[in-house]
């Protein structure tokens, strides 16, 4: 795996060599793309944060890796932490950043010890974050590490201006930094192999190197599912497509589909699940994973929960489920960030795709309710 | 700056949001959590239009050159009216009937809300504080009030709490308002769209005061009521309504109506004297004003250095005042008994709802009642209070003069302090006794003036942000004056709903026109004042002024 490679020490030092500017360049030549879920240009980002007049500037490794069914940063940050701390080191010269910190998932703590000694004198601080979804995002991280409430901020100004105490601040994800230092040293470092997080109804979960472009059938076949697999979900926020043969992991096939490439999370569902049975599952998460902020995320996510539960457990009608897709169509057109605006996508693809699953559970509940 | 709204070219200024923008040019777009002078916090959703194929909220977009704007597309109407839906449940009964005072009722209408698809949710206890009173049910999670605590008063009293529909609004530890440091200015009912916040009504006592044939009660009303009652009966915003008040209160049944100003007067002979006392022994200075119980509450909670080191005058609210000096000196010439006497005072306040409870004050006033409780009142009794005829306040203690009618405003009471400061303490006349420097809505204000070769530098701040600023240079000043609502009393928590600044502006216009109108303008020559310090007290700070018109205070924690 090109993940598992070393450096030890030798890319921070060419980086050195380099000038901050060079390393930008370089960077941004071999077209590192943030692997957080959005793709952004990693040098372009930090080109940003460069050109800023601000002294003070700051680096955030976000390791808040709360999407549910992805689980690549974990690995990293378990098999190969030294590379993302040289990752740091790197971003923090090529940007001016006397201080970095690291964003760790509350659930990862048991990581933070290790972490630390590989940190040694290097001006990085790690904040333990209380297990809040929202804190993953990149202006409510912001406000997490500054000990406010964890809810997202207006943009613009754009953290890359005024990010954390105000000040210009690159935030990269794990695997992003973990890329930078073997893009620097490495000449024959590849920009397309992604780390896929597979679960759902395999017998092999796990996580898999795969070159963007893989068929996604050839990834759910190394996880050699027992039953037919009937539908890919990419993550929550990324919705989910039936399975086909045709599909390839790139983010435009993906996207034709309304479903979002984002990080590389692949959850299968097989033909013994409902897929009313997941939505209920993924809506119940929305709704205690909602920062509260805005109206339609705070209160929408909280009434799609309870029209799914109608449906999938008492009575409902046809009208319900228009109320649903209306809901779902507004929340994700009016919410304040992407947590809200990403919640309803799985509802949304779900209702396109699998309609009728829907239909068929109101009606066999009503069906039941005439019989007795 | 051009932009294409709904397919025709308007100018907008490109400092401004959209939201403002089009409401300049007659297009309003309806909004909860955005109210004018605060931050936009896009909170809401509602205010919603569509750029780009794109919904975004124009509370905090800005104009840029060539944009396309639409309004009233269908997929705006849709996210609008959804959005406005899922804030209904809790109110459901009370929005469809129009109460034009919240904002949430205002916009359904509009927005063509028919019918709510939810049931309501929310399981919360209401928190009945001493003044004011929260019902978390009702809230929208707009954030106005919480903004307004913090932005505004400085005070950070309430603020949200919990995660997705668990979040509410709440002070510290999910205490109750009473058990915080929140000083009951009632900001927070001005800015609240929806009602959650409200005053706690002493309307059910006083009818029954009224009822009691056995009492008799007397009203008094503050300079800033005749300035704002109108508008609860649909007269325009800075109306003066003096006579038409005194009538409907008269025909609510009070047997006497007094004037808050002519206590206004009284703590301006205290409070001049005291500071011409302060002038003459050179300190401590500077003295601190104490007519606004908002403000008097925030300086016991996060100023009270300022009690030891005798910065803080001694002198009760003017509304203190009269009430002693009903249930004194009225008492003993209209030859009624002190305990049959009950004092309401009709205020622009909540703050001073809960300074009538004060231990050390409490038998001075019995009940207060906000402005939009006198309304209430006069709606009671069925009182056609546009087509009153105007009528005079009782003249036993009801002649006031012009200092005491700007006491409403901020910079009313320093205004009034320095014509009488002046006149006392030089024996001169004042050649113009309209102090420009003091007057409008600017935060702090500031000025000199010499009073016997020497140089007086006075200041006055509104809203208690402000005075935490002026609060960090006060010794370079003598005189201080703080009201804690933006504007004076005219903004106070108390006043007409909804808030709006244009409003407490034309009010200030109509305080400063009664000033003009009257024929008495200074406080020490008020003939009433005059006569009872002649028939009781003797003069300005003797020993029976200090016993009946001063007060003391606490330390509290925070």
């Amino acid at each position: 795996m090109q993940i598992k490679k070393q450096t030890k020490g030798k890319a921070l030092a060419k980086a050195k060599k380099l000038g901050q500017k060079a390393t930008i360049n370089l960077i941004k030549e071999k077209v590192l793309l943030g692997r957080g879920g959005a793709g952004f240009p990693t040098g372009t980002k930090w080109e940003m944060v460069y050109n800023e007049p601000e002294k003070e500037k700051y680096l955030i490794c976000n390791a808040d890796e709360g999407e549910p069914g992805t689980f690549k940063d974990k690995f990293i940050l378990e098999k190969n932490p030294e590379l993302v701390i040289e990752g740091i080191k790197i971003a923090m010269f090529a940007i001016g950043a006397k201080k970095a910190f690291i964003y760790l998932r509350g659930e990862y703590e048991y990581l933070e010890n290790r972490l630390k000694k590989l940190i040694k004198k290097a001006n990085i601080e790690i904040v333990v974050g209380a297990g809040a979804y929202i804190c993953g995002d990149e202006t409510a991280i912001l406000e997490s590490i500054e000990g406010k409430r964890g809810q997202a901020r207006l943009k613009p100004p754009f953290p890359t201006v005024k990010g954390l105490y105000g000040k210009p601040t690159a935030i990269n994800n794990v695997e992003t930094l973990a890329n930078v230092p073997l893009a620097i040293y490495y000449k024959d470092w590849n920009p397309n192999l992604r780390l896929y997080s597979l679960s759902g109804n395999v017998t092999k979960p796990g996580i898999y190197e795969l070159p963007l472009g893989t068929k996604l059938c050839d990834l759910i076949k190394l996880g050699k599912p027992k039953n037919k697999i009937k539908a890919i979900y990419f993550g929550c926020f990324g919705g989910c497509m039936p399975h086909c043969e045709k599909t390839k992991l790139t983010p435009d096939d993906i996207c034709g589909k309304d479903c979002i490439h984002g990080a590389g999370t692949i959850i299968a569902v097989d033909e013994k699940h409902s897929i009313v049975d997941v939505a209920t599952n993924i809506a119940k998460f929305y709704e205690f994973e909602s920062c509260g902020k805005c109206t339609p995320c705070r209160e929408g996510t909280m009434r799609i929960l309870a029209l799914l539960e109608n449906i999938s457990l008492k009575n409902a009608d046809m009208k319900d489920l228009n109320t649903l897709q209306e809901l779902a169509e507004v929340i994700k057109e009016t919410s304040f960030c992407g947590l809200g605006q990403t919640s309803t996508n799985h509802l949304l693809t779900a209702l396109k795709y699998f309609r009728k699953e829907f239909e068929e559970r109101i009606k066999e509940q009503k069906d039941r309710r005439r019989i007795r | 700056m051009r932009i294409r709204v709904d397919n025709k070219n308007i100018e907008v200024d490109s400092n401004k949001s959209l939201l403002l923008n089009l409401k300049d040019n007659g297009i309003n777009i309806p909004h909860l959590c955005y109210q004018e002078g605060l931050e936009p916090e896009a909170r809401c959703r509602i205010c919603l239009v569509e750029i780009n194929n794109k919904l975004v909220t124009s509370c905090n977009t800005y104009p840029k050159e060539g944009m396309e704007i639409k309004t009233k597309t269908k997929r705006v109407n849709r996210a609008r009216k959804i959005n406005a839906e899922l804030l209904m449940p809790e109110h459901m009964d009370k929005c469809f009937r129009l109460n034009k005072h919240h904002d949430l009722c205002n916009i359904i209408g509009d927005l063509g809300l028919k019918e709510v698809r939810f049931n309501p949710t929310r399981k919360y206890t209401a928190d009945l504080g001493a003044s004011v009173i929260r019902d978390n049910n009702l809230c929208i999670n707009c954030g106005r009030c919480v903004q307004v605590c913090a932005q505004v008063q400085a005070t950070w009293a309430i603020d949200f709490a919990g995660r997705a529909h668990h979040e509410h609004v709440t002070p510290y530890f999910e205490h109750d308002l009473n058990d915080v440091a929140c000083i009951k200015c009632g900001q927070c009912i001005a800015a609240c769209p929806v009602g959650a916040i409200d005053e706690r009504e002493h309307l059910q006592e006083v009818l029954a005061a009224l009822k009691d044939k056995t009492k008799h009660v007397v009203v008094q009303t503050a300079p800033s009521i005749r300035a704002s009652l109108g508008e609860e009966f649909d007269m325009p915003p800075g109306t003066l309504v003096t006579g038409k008040m005194i009538a409907a209160l008269r025909r609510c049944g009070f047997n006497k109506v007094f004037d808050t100003n002519l206590g206004a007067d009284m703590t301006i002979m205290e409070e001049g004297t005291e500071f011409l006392t302060r002038a003459k022994n050179n300190g401590p200075f500077p003295m601190i004003t104490t007519c606004c119980p908002g403000w008097i509450k925030f300086m016991e909670h996060f100023y009270h250095d300022l009690i030891d080191s005798n910065n803080m005058s001694t002198c009760k609210s003017p509304h203190e005042m009269l009430g002693i000096l009903i249930k004194t000196y009225y008492a003993k010439k209209a030859k009624i008994s002190k305990k049959d006497i009950v004092v309401v005072s009709v205020m622009p306040c909540t703050a001073k709802k809960f300074e009538s409870t004060r231990p050390e004050m409490k038998s001075d006033v019995d009940y207060v009642l906000t402005t939009r409780e006198a309304a209430k009142l006069i709606n009671h009794f069925n009182i056609d209070f546009k087509n009153l005829k105007d009528e005079e306040f009782d003249p036993a203690l009801g002649i006031s003069t012009g200092a005491g009618a700007v006491f409403g405003a901020t910079g009313g009471v320093m205004e009034a302090a320095l014509r009488t400061a002046y006149e006392v303490g030089t024996g001169k006349q004042l050649t113009k006794i309209e102090f420009d420097q003091l007057r409008g809505m600017d935060g702090i204000k500031t000025g000199t003036i010499i009073i016997k070769g020497k140089e007086i530098k006075f200041a006055v701040a509104n809203g208690l942000a402000n005075a935490r600023e002026l609060m960090k240079r006060k010794d370079d000043y003598h005189f201080i004056e703080i009201m804690a609502c933006p504007g004076g009393c005219i903004g106070g928590g108390g006043q007409p709903l909804p808030f709006a600044w244009e409003k407490i502006h034309k009010r200030m216009a109509a305080i400063y026109k009664e000033d003009a109108r009257l024929p008495l303008r200074k406080s020490h020559e008020n003939p009433i004042v005059q006569k009872i310090y002649k028939e009781f007290l003797d003069k300005p700070l003797s020993k029976k002024a200090h016993k009946l018109l001063h007060t003391h205070y606490y330390k509290r924690g925070l």
